[in-house]
């Protein structure tokens, strides 16, 4: 007989302070949380005949990011759901506060980080509505085209997410694709692929080059070719149209209730989209239409799905026409280094590809902001999943809710 | 002991209760319970022979577990033989190298760098990481990959604790290696290398992809060099206590 | 800025507003009292000149002094954003009423504000928290929110050093670093 296993002596020490054991990390929470502290919470964790929770857990192989949903389910029909946030709660409103204005536009990239230079060109709008900023016509015409280069990009991600979730695992290879294009032309610009830090206060970092500028012409002559064909891959898949179609409605009026911005209210037929209703930067001088689908009943997934890629097809137009029309001029006013605006609030909002991304800043006349407030539209369209998922199938609950292209590192800022 | 001919149909003993006088059967009284048959266990013998005796578990925890003597491990405790490779572990090593298991552990935006190496361009297939698997039970290597918040320490030291031997951790991105950019946050965790042991860590905000292959494969050299074994992990950041 | 938005909010919400309506650029802003909130949001939703169907976003705010809800709304019939901030919550009882009956989407950015700031919405069917754990004691937005106090209470016990509230002394054996040999 071998000798019984030696017992593990490297295991943490318990006097080191820097290492958290088991009993302080915390507890999940239990399910049902006994009292009820809501009236809410009280309606859901009541069980009827024949319910039971399912609790899909922050991990799961949705690549929305760490969700906790609690199912309340009969059988297969899902009865109500309640989502529980905070998994990816990072303070970013707290740490903004005490950072100075430069510091933040690299602070928030990560929010919603598949489309982060709309989450720096918010709060810069914001900033320079506080200091009377004039931003340079070439400088906002290259934050519109590198804005409208990563809404292809996100939207593209949400073809393939939205695919994954449903189970076909093909096209998100090929809108990782796409993406790895546009990313690689704007790390050219920017020298990152991802959280760009690429706008400032007053216009952008750094002028367009010749490696930027050829990437996004290879890329722009096949832009229209390679979107047909995206479009071809799932639009005509029985399989694709038939869990989508019917599921998720939701109606004009309770979208606008429910606070709901971007193409999931456009698709139920309201055209609200910020670059119209208020127009910021040069989209006033630019041509494009705002895609609006669904009937006067509102509009399903499938409608959220096929207006994303109608909207893909316009920011082609606008890449195309900032291309032909880029003026000449510096890329950012000339801003003192250390900034104090005067003591006043001001509120911006972008269109993002996923709603109204507004940030909301009270100056207190130091370098830091005294308040710094960001309103995420993926936070408010998560309520909405309990809402359209009544007497859904549980498989059905990823589809409404990758249909809705949410991302966690916004809702949980 | 031989058999003395056919049996004669002798007369019924006094004890012999189960036949009556004329050879029929007759129900056992209830109170009356024939001794059990007992054959004595010569076959094997139990490394544990109080493994199935005690009522209430001493140990409610697997770490607690296995620093008592009574888990055994399934890996050969050679003691100072363990330099000497065999050619079944060489073979095991690569074996376990070129067929790493990812768990889906993507908590922020270093997993879309994870998904980008994953995909075509920076293929992750071509060392057998494709298959990210969604449940721990089937995983190897749990490449955390984002933040790690206050609230979500706890579910995801539960993923760690569920993954089965061999196992690794890759820590991913500037959050997980130290805290990266949320340092001073109230709600964030400094680096996942205070809640469990850390193999590998690739830095960046987020790494490229490459990167992220870089450092899968310096986790394949430690995977054949037998690096880092699970059982000797510490946890904790490798830096010392004031800095 | 649209002069003709002021002149209307001044008619129609005369009684109501705490102050005059403030323009700058493109937001006008006008003040409330908490409990003026619900027919002032009424006013601006329903009135036909009006018309504020859009609820763009609901805040919190920690002045130093007091709480602030505010709430940015807007219109198909002014090229302004509205603000209207809800001013003057005391810090030891804030309670402002819910505009989830005429919002209901506005539930969640509400749960954030009371888990941030523990400002208290009345009607509010669902007040628990949304991003901290469920026995969270500390409002972390609030001006008052003291790091080391926070951390001593949770899980991690105050152990990362920006969570030790004084600096170590000069001079002593902690303070002084290994230096490495490189």
């Amino acid at each position: 007989m071998t000798a019984p296993a030696q017992p593990n002596q490297q295991h943490a020490s318990e006097d080191d302070p820097r290492i958290m054991l088991d009993g302080q990390i915390g507890q999940y929470e239990q399910v049902p949380p006994y009292p009820p502290r809501t009236e809410r919470e009280a309606e859901f964790y009541t069980l009827g005949d024949g319910e039971m929770f399912l609790n899909m857990g922050p991990q799961h192989p949705s690549t929305h990011g760490v969700l906790r949903v609690v199912l309340k389910i009969s059988g297969e029909n899902v009865v109500d759901l309640d989502p529980v946030l905070g998994y990816l709660h990072r303070g970013v409103e707290k740490l903004c506060e005490n950072s100075d204005y430069h510091h933040i536009i690299s602070q928030i990239d990560p929010l919603e980080y598949v489309s982060s230079l709309f989450m720096e060109w918010a709060p810069v709008m914001s900033f320079e509505k506080l200091m009377d900023v004039q931003v340079p016509r070439r400088a906002e015409y290259i934050r519109v085209l590198t804005g409208e280069l990563l809404r292809i990009s996100s939207h593209a991600l949400f073809q393939g997410w939205m695919a994954l979730d449903l189970g076909g695992l093909t096209p998100i290879l090929y809108s990782f694709i796409e993406r790895d294009e546009i990313v690689e032309a704007l790390a050219a610009l920017t020298g990152q692929r991802m959280l760009f830090n690429y706008f400032r206060v007053g216009g952008v970092n750094g002028d367009l080059n010749h490696e930027f500028m050829s990437r996004v012409g290879d890329w722009m002559s096949r832009a229209l070719v390679q979107h047909e064909a995206n479009i071809g891959l799932l639009n005509e898949n029985e399989i694709f149209v038939r869990r989508m179609r019917g599921i998720g409605k939701l109606d004009r009026d309770t979208a606008l209730r429910m606070g709901v911005t971007g193409p999931n209210i456009r698709a139920a037929g309201i055209p609200f989209d910020v670059r119209r209703a208020h127009p910021y930067s040069v989209y006033p001088e630019l041509e494009f239409n705002v895609p609006v689908r669904g009937t006067k009943d509102g509009g399903d997934s499938l409608d959220r799905y096929l207006l994303r890629l109608d909207e893909v097809r316009e920011s082609i137009r606008i890449i195309d026409q900032c291309l032909h029309n880029m003026p000449d001029g510096p890329v950012m006013a000339r801003l003192p280094r250390l900034m104090r605006p005067r003591p006043g609030r001001a509120w911006a909002a972008v269109e993002s590809p996923r709603g109204l991304f507004g940030t909301y800043v009270i100056s207190d006349g130091t370098d830091q902001p005294f308040r710094f407030r960001i309103h995420d539209p993926s936070f408010v369209h998560l309520q909405l999943v309990g809402m359209l998922m009544k007497d859904n199938l549980i498989a059905d609950t990823m589809a409404v809710m990758a249909s809705l292209d949410p991302v966690m590192g916004g809702i949980d800022k | 002991m031989t058999p003395d001919g056919p049996p004669e149909t002798a007369a019924p003993a006094a004890e012999d209760q189960i036949t009556g006088g004329d050879g029929a059967l007759v129900a056992a009284a209830p109170r009356d319970v024939s001794a059990p048959i007992i054959v004595p266990n010569t076959l094997w013998s139990s490394t544990r022979p109080d493994a199935y005796l005690s009522t209430s578990p001493a140990f409610t925890h697997l770490r607690e577990l296995e620093g008592s003597d009574l888990m055994l491990s399934d890996t050969a405790r050679w003691g100072a033989l363990d330099v000497i490779p065999t050619k079944a572990d060489i073979l095991v090593d690569l074996i376990r190298m070129n067929s790493l298991w990812p768990l889906l552990s993507g908590l922020a935006c270093c997993a879309i760098e994870m998904m980008s190496a994953a995909t075509s361009k920076n293929d992750m297939d071509r060392w057998g990481m494709f298959p990210f698997r969604a449940s721990p039970r089937q995983a190897d290597v749990l490449i955390v990959a984002g933040t790690l918040t206050t609230k979500m320490a706890g579910p995801l030291v539960r993923l760690w604790e569920q993954m089965p031997e061999p196992k690794w951790c890759v820590a991913m991105g500037d959050c997980t290696c130290s805290g990266g950019r949320y340092k001073r946050s109230y709600s964030t965790i400094e680096g996942i290398d205070r809640v469990m042991p850390v193999d590998v860590y690739v830095p960046g905000c987020p790494p490229r992809p490459e990167g992220l292959i870089y450092g899968m494969m310096k986790l394949g050299q430690l995977v054949k060099e037998r690096r880092g074994h699970w059982d000797e992990h510490r946890i904790g950041p490798n830096v010392p206590r004031d800095v | 800025m649209d002069r003709t938005l002021k002149t209307r909010l001044e008619a129609k919400l005369a009684d109501r507003l705490t102050g005059p309506v403030r323009q700058r650029q493109d937001q006008t802003e006008i003040r409330v009292k908490p409990a003026d909130l619900i027919e002032t949001m009424r006013v601006l939703h329903d009135d036909p000149e009006l018309e504020f169907v859009i609820l763009a976003d609901m805040a919190g705010v920690d002045t130093g002094d007091t709480l602030q809800a505010v709430y940015h709304l807007w219109s198909n019939k002014t090229p302004d954003w509205l603000r209207i901030i809800a001013e003057g919550l005391p810090r030891e009882d804030p309670r402002v009423p819910s505009i989830t009956g005429l919002w209901p989407g506005a539930e969640w950015s509400e749960r954030e504000a009371y888990d941030m700031f523990g400002i208290i919405f009345e009607g509010n069917r669902d007040l628990r928290r949304v991003y901290m754990p469920p026995d969270y004691t500390s409002f972390p937005l609030r001006k008052d929110f003291h790091l080391p106090d926070d951390s001593a209470r949770g899980p991690g016990g105050g152990v990362r050093h920006v969570e030790q509230p004084y600096a170590p002394v000069q001079g002593t054996e902690q303070s002084i670093r290994r230096t490495v040999k490189a």
